[in-house]
């Protein structure tokens, strides 16, 4: 401070004195740890490594923490190393065992020993959040019994626990005020009180996976008595008039989800619709169900999008993936919502419906356009392709992410794309089948670099259709941005993923389907491989013997493979069926099923 | 500039002995010093023996600015928006040499000024990001006292399990 022997500077000299030895030292312990909490986790990282006090600083510090792979660490060292935390995210199960069967279902990432540790070194838990992972009703029951200030509490993609240990967090956690259980899969125990003794303090509540008819006087009283109510998401079943009911008590609501209605005996439907979205002057995101009108007992729903269109102007997110009922009044609707930011739909809106899109919202920020197939559409198809894309990118300026399934593309539409996109983060392209340009039949590497080279903040990129291996050298000489690579059904050899590992410097998971490469490259970049979270494959061309060899060579790489359960071991001259290599801390996990095995010579 | 006059002064007295009148609004800043205002147990003399002339000069200084400037200017002379003037005027605010920087922020501490301390911190901060621990120890002058194993460690748990 004062007696810092901070030299003035000569008056002929131009250059600052030199730093006093380790100012840092003279900081009291909360100046120096509110400038650590503005760091982000690789900062702390290296922060952590520069001295014994800073290391110190920084445990002590870190209130908020999140392990992006449960078996890279043993969560008591975690909880050992950083006893202040206030908000944990665990992970499990990585991003590509959400849409394919890359994994068995006893695969693990249980949530258990995360609790256990946390139950006893995490005195100040305010926010737990579980994604992908097995989370048992025992693993509630501990929560609540420990954390009875829990703030919020979510549980994304998990499965392994029912309405009881919801009951437990609802009854113990009087101040919570976010419960979030967006895609779990979740048991109903009709016993249950989980829903009729809600904390008055959520603001939060998403119950949209639930797959039964909830006690619709529970849910009122619930969403009338919790003033704070912000965002509602709520499940399949509800009938249209309660969705109404439910608004007429929560005009505060800013996030509402529906799931798809059924059908109600309320002759006034659409006035009651209409009334009670009128009310809602704060609603800005919104995502439904809307019903196949093809299921008899779902509401063809896209005919009351009409009573909604008094909330379009205030919208920011819109969610219409779900919409697999053609019509004009989805594109009647969109050309009302000017102020979208996020617009997710299906392919059914077709080429003309994305240039409504591109010449009503003008400050899009993300679009994804998915395929109404995979929503439960079995009708004639429709598919978006080439114009679409380029039609938004030409007319939505702040266009940064898109993920986009489509029919065909070709390399010129792609160029143009990059250009007008120069601030794209992510990228994510899908084509049904590895289709080269369908115009001039060359694949799309010209195409790719484009993008790689203009979008120099690209962090997510998927690509499709085909890609030679000159396409991957570019990849992997400009792609300096990119954290999570997926490649599907695209390729020629090996030397393809060759020129990704030794290029691509930011990458963080890479993602590969379908595509011919084998074990060389892996072999050849070992030691890239420490520098990924994680690596998954799937039907390529990677020999049991490679991923031995690869789990040999590199002890702290965990290298898992798929096996047929009966089997003792995957024979080495096989092919295996998929493998999924990480980094870990903690050695080879104990708890793997019959279905995997661990490749080491 | 009669009702200038009237403003009531309040002298700060640094640890080694200057004296320095400010206006009484720009002496709230200073939240320690506005308790004391407000419970009526400030003469109108306070010193400051934590805060030496230099560091007291620019703290001074910073609260004038951001007093003034949450007045609207009539002239309409600048092309930015008063809130991004403001913004430019506080980064060269913080380009000074690091002692001083330093010295700010315990001052803002010491002296309970948010708004400085929010961002002394955050240029701290600046110097820290992106950078190897090397990096880090060359910017601030710091010994290492890990090997380099036990810093590899660190750093390898840290990368692989928590970020």
């Amino acid at each position: 401070m004062n007696g810092l022997p901070a030299a003035e500077p000569p008056a002929s000299s131009s250059s600052p004195p030199p730093p006093a030895p380790d100012p840092f030292n003279s900081l009291p312990d909360d100046l120096r740890d509110n400038t650590f909490s503005l760091l982000s986790a690789a900062d702390r990282s290296a922060a952590a490594a520069v001295c014994h006090s800073w290391f110190q600083a920084d445990s002590r510090s870190r209130l908020s923490l999140t392990v992006g792979n449960c078996y890279a660490v043993d969560p008591q060292v975690a909880v050992e190393k950083f006893p202040n935390v206030r908000a944990a995210v665990v992970k499990g199960k990585p991003h590509f065992a959400d849409f394919t069967s890359f994994l068995p279902p006893d695969w693990g990432a249980y949530a258990l020993p995360w609790v256990e540790a946390a139950v006893h070194g995490w005195p100040h838990l305010e926010e737990l959040s579980f994604k992908r992972m097995v989370v048992t009703d025992e693993c509630l029951q501990m929560i609540a019994a420990t954390f009875p200030n829990l703030k919020a509490l979510r549980v994304n993609k998990c499965e392994g626990f029912s309405t009881t240990g919801l009951e437990a967090i609802t009854q113990a956690c009087r101040n919570l005020r976010e419960l979030d259980l967006e895609e779990s899969t979740i048991d109903n125990n009709p016993l249950s009180h989980w829903l009729t003794n809600f904390p008055e303090s959520l603001e939060t509540l998403n119950f949209s996976c639930l797959t039964w008819e909830l006690n619709f006087t529970q849910l009122e009283r619930l969403v009338s008595r919790c003033r704070n109510l912000k965002t509602l998401k709520l499940n399949n079943h509800i009938p249209l008039e309660n969705v109404a009911s439910l608004l007429r008590q929560a005009p505060q609501i800013v996030e509402l989800g529906f799931g798809k209605f059924s059908d109600g005996s309320d002759p006034n439907l659409f006035a009651n619709v209409k009334a009670a979205f009128a009310g809602c002057t704060s609603l800005t995101r919104l995502s439904g169900g809307w019903g196949n009108g093809d299921v008899p007992e779902y509401l063809p729903a896209l005919c009351y999008l009409p009573a909604f269109s008094c909330v379009c102007e205030g919208l920011t997110s819109l969610n219409l993936c779900w919409a697999t009922t053609q019509g004009t009044g989805l594109i009647q609707f969109i050309r009302k919502c000017k102020n979208l930011q996020r617009l997710w739909v299906n392919d059914l809106i077709g080429e003309a419906g994305l240039s409504f899109v591109a010449s009503t919202c003008s400050k899009l920020q993300e679009l994804r356009v998915v395929l109404a197939s995979n929503y439960g559409y079995v009708g004639p198809a429709v598919s978006v392709k080439e114009r679409g894309l380029v039609a938004v990118s030409a007319q939505c300026p702040r266009l940064e992410s898109v993920l986009y399934l489509c029919r065909r593309m070709t390399n010129k539409d792609l160029i143009t794309v990059a250009r007008n996109c120069a601030n794209l983060t992510c990228f994510r392209f899908g084509l049904p089948e590895p289709n080269p340009d369908y115009i001039t039949g060359r694949p799309f590497d010209a195409g790719f670099r484009a993008i790689v080279e203009s979008c120099k903040g690209l962090r997510r990129l998927s690509v499709a259709g085909r890609l030679t291996d000159a396409g991957f050298r570019s990849t992997g000489e400009l792609a300096d941005s990119i954290e999570v690579l997926s490649l599907a059904f695209t390729g020629d050899s090996d030397i393809g993923l060759n020129y990704i590992l030794k290029g691509c410097k930011s990458l963080k998971r890479l993602q590969i389907t379908d595509c011919p490469f084998g074990g060389r490259a892996l072999l050849a970049n070992a030691a890239r491989l420490e520098t990924l979270r994680y690596l998954c494959m799937s039907s390529c061309k990677v020999t049991m013997l490679e991923c031995m060899l690869l789990g040999d060579t590199m002890p702290r790489l965990t290298v898992e493979v798929r096996k047929n359960a009966q089997l003792k071991s995957v024979p080495p001259n096989s092919l295996v069926r998929s493998l999924y290599v990480y980094r870990t801390l903690a050695g080879p996990r104990s708890d793997t099923p019959e279905s995997i095995q661990i490749a080491s010579i | 500039m009669a009702a200038e006059d009237l403003k009531k002064m309040i002298t700060l007295k640094s640890s080694d002995g200057e004296e320095f009148k400010v206006e009484e609004a720009v002496a709230m800043e200073l939240q320690t010093i506005r308790h004391m205002i407000e419970d009526e147990c400030a003469d109108n003399e306070i010193p400051l023996p934590n805060v030496n002339s230099k560091i007291l000069s620019k703290v001074i200084e910073y609260c004038n600015k951001h007093v003034h400037a949450a007045k609207p200017v009539a002239d309409g002379a600048s092309a930015l928006s008063p809130a991004e003037d403001l913004k430019n005027w506080d980064a060269e605010f913080v380009k000074v040499d690091q002692a001083t920087l330093f010295d700010l922020s315990l001052a803002a501490n010491y002296l309970d000024i948010k708004a400085l301390l929010d961002l002394t911190c955050q240029t701290i901060a600046d110097m820290i990001k992106g950078k190897t621990p090397e990096e880090i120890r060359r910017t601030f002058n710091i010994k290492n006292d890990f090997t380099a194993e036990e810093e590899d460690e660190i750093r390898r748990e840290n990368q692989w399990a928590f970020e």
